[in-house]
């Protein structure tokens, strides 16, 4: 809104204080909203890092381990017990609000199995492929903790922008120049009225 | 020599698709001579050495001018890097068992047929779990191995069929079809572990009782096997916490030195008094120093088991020249050998340490 677009009048005056009020009682919530995302943030952030370092370490161990089955049973023995397995984790999706933001809630389940639940049969299966199949059952959980942390984080971080946007707009654009708006409607209302007071001494006299 | 092993192999009664055997007498003096002649061309066990201080390209190139160059020239159009080096040595190991089938008669042809249908019994099981993850014909060929009775083209055949119960139906004619009828689309594990106790009681059928002692070092041999098979699925059990008494359909009965009544008490025992109890077993100074309450892998518990059985085979072999003995031992050596090299290999490839790869090979 600029300066020159201003109607200098008493009600202009009291809607821009209206406004302006309306606005740094704006400001401060979102303020709050920032501050209360940025700590939620933080404490998500923490847990993301341990989950990330988690995840590294479960791949390395499922790497590890599909490298040990594929030099000790061989590759045609580890695609061979792949085959028989044709089901795939179920993940079910919630939703969760924090401070506003609908971040994804991940429950999964049927990812961690025992030997005879996994489709293979165990005499003519090894070890190797055991401890495969449970590296990469844990690297599959981790997955799954890791998508929801980190969607979680990630639209923190864009309502966290978001707010943030909202309030310098607020700060440093709205405000200041609903304030330089009042101040000039003041100035021309005094404007105004010292014109006034100078009309009426003229015609006294 | 070449020329006999072709007019052998055309023969008629020679190894015919289904797996039919060969009738008449056994021919130990020939077979043993040709196996001999075979074991010749195994790598000396300084090899191994040699190869774990050389790079990639080099072990490559190594194998490359090796015996198994034929092998390789034949795979290279379809693979290529680690995976060319593994289908190659699949590939010589089937055509070198395929041989010792083809060039044995009568009884010995039996023996070796017998042992090797656990070739026949893992492509099978392939085939059903490709069909039962729709995998495609290209696929599954790429998990085969025929290095037991029946022919490539007849597991082509298999593969190509577009549901498991055309494949069963396939089947109808083969020993394996009282189990596999059996098969209803989701107890695939049911029916590999049926068939894989069948090959156990079919081996034992064959070996019967044994009386000359070749024969019997040929049975101990098989019962030492299934000791640790059994010893094996006990771990894994235990470390899964299966210790219900309806696992006991998983132990195979026979071997030499666990029944499966030691076998039943032992999966109820916790696991700290389980160990202890493998105190009293023979196989136990092998994994003593690496078998813990706490252990978290079985890797090296199972390769440890695996160079005990190989241990207690080759030793005697050379006392029973004209006998299933040899023949059985250039097989285990064989395998063995290819099994050294794709650990090497591949363990390098997956950047596994030195001394963990080490520990894997039997040398």
């Amino acid at each position: 809104m600029g300066v020159k677009d201003v109607t200098p009048t008493r009600s202009e005056l009291i809607e821009l204080k209206k406004k302006i009020k309306l606005s740094q009682g704006g400001h401060k919530l979102l303020k709050m909203k920032r501050d209360g995302l940025i700590l939620e943030f933080f404490e998500i952030l923490s847990k993301a890092r341990d989950v990330r370092s988690e995840l590294d370490v479960a791949y390395e161990e499922a790497s590890k381990k599909i490298g040990i089955a594929n030099a000790v049973d061989g590759v045609i023995s580890v695609k061979s017990t792949a085959f028989s397995l044709k089901g795939t984790p179920e993940v079910e999706l919630e939703s969760r609000n924090i401070m506003g933001v609908v971040v994804p809630k991940i429950e999964s389940s049927s990812v961690k199995k025992s030997i005879d639940e996994r489709g293979y049969g165990v005499l003519g299966t090894s070890s190797y492929i055991d401890e495969s199949a449970d590296a990469y059952e844990i690297l599959v959980e981790n997955i799954i903790l890791a998508a929801e942390i980190e969607t979680t984080m990630k639209k923190l971080l864009d309502d966290i922008e978001k707010t943030k946007r909202r309030v310098n707009a607020l700060e440093f654009k709205v405000i200041p120049e609903l304030e330089e708006a009042m101040a000039f409607i003041r100035l021309r209302l005094e404007e105004m009225e010292r014109e006034n007071t100078f009309r009426l001494k003229r015609i006294k006299g | 020599m070449e020329l006999l092993q072709k007019l052998r192999r055309y023969y008629p009664g020679s190894r015919k698709k289904g797996g039919s055997r060969k009738k008449g007498s056994s021919n130990y003096a020939y077979t043993t001579t040709r196996v001999r002649a075979m074991k010749v061309h195994l790598f000396p066990k300084e090899t191994y050495p040699r190869l774990m201080n050389m790079d990639l390209n080099e072990m490559t190139r190594f194998i490359q001018e090796s015996k198994y160059k034929d092998a390789i020239d034949e795979m290279a159009r379809n693979y290529k890097g680690v995976d060319l080096i593994e289908n190659a040595l699949n590939r010589n190991l089937a055509v070198t068992f395929t041989k010792l089938i083809d060039i044995s008669e009568g009884e010995l042809n039996l023996l070796i047929s017998e042992q090797l249908k656990e070739y026949d019994i893992w492509n099978i099981k392939t085939i059903l779990r490709g069909k039962y993850c729709n995998a495609s014909t290209e696929e599954i060929m790429e998990a085969i191995v025929a290095a037991g009775s029946m022919h490539y083209t007849e597991f082509a055949e298999l593969a190509s069929k577009d549901t498991y119960q055309e494949v069963i139906s396939e089947l109808v004619e083969s020993e394996y079809y009282p189990i596999l009828e059996q098969y209803t689309g989701d107890n695939l594990d049911d029916i590999e572990n049926q068939l894989d106790k069948k090959y156990y009681a079919d081996l034992f059928d064959v070996i019967g009782l044994a009386k000359s002692k070749d024969r019997k070092l040929f049975a101990n041999f098989t019962r030492t096997g299934i000791d640790v098979k059994n010893l094996m699925t006990l771990f894994r059990l235990k470390k899964s916490g299966m210790t219900d008494p309806e696992y006991m359909d998983l132990m195979i009965d026979g071997g030499s030195q666990m029944t499966l009544v030691d076998i039943e008490r032992m999966l109820d025992l916790p696991f700290e008094e389980f160990i202890a109890e493998l105190e009293n077993y023979p196989c136990w100074d092998e994994i003593s120093d690496v078998v813990s309450s706490d252990m978290e892998s079985l890797s090296i518990v199972e390769s440890r088991l695996k160079k005990y059985r190989l241990k207690s085979a080759i030793s005697s072999s050379r006392f029973y020249p004209l006998s299933i003995v040899p023949i059985m031992d250039y097989m285990l050596s064989k395998k063995n050998e290819v099994n050294n090299l794709r650990i090497i290999i591949r363990g390098k490839a997956a950047n596994l340490g030195d001394d963990f790869i080490r520990e894997q090979l039997v040398i």
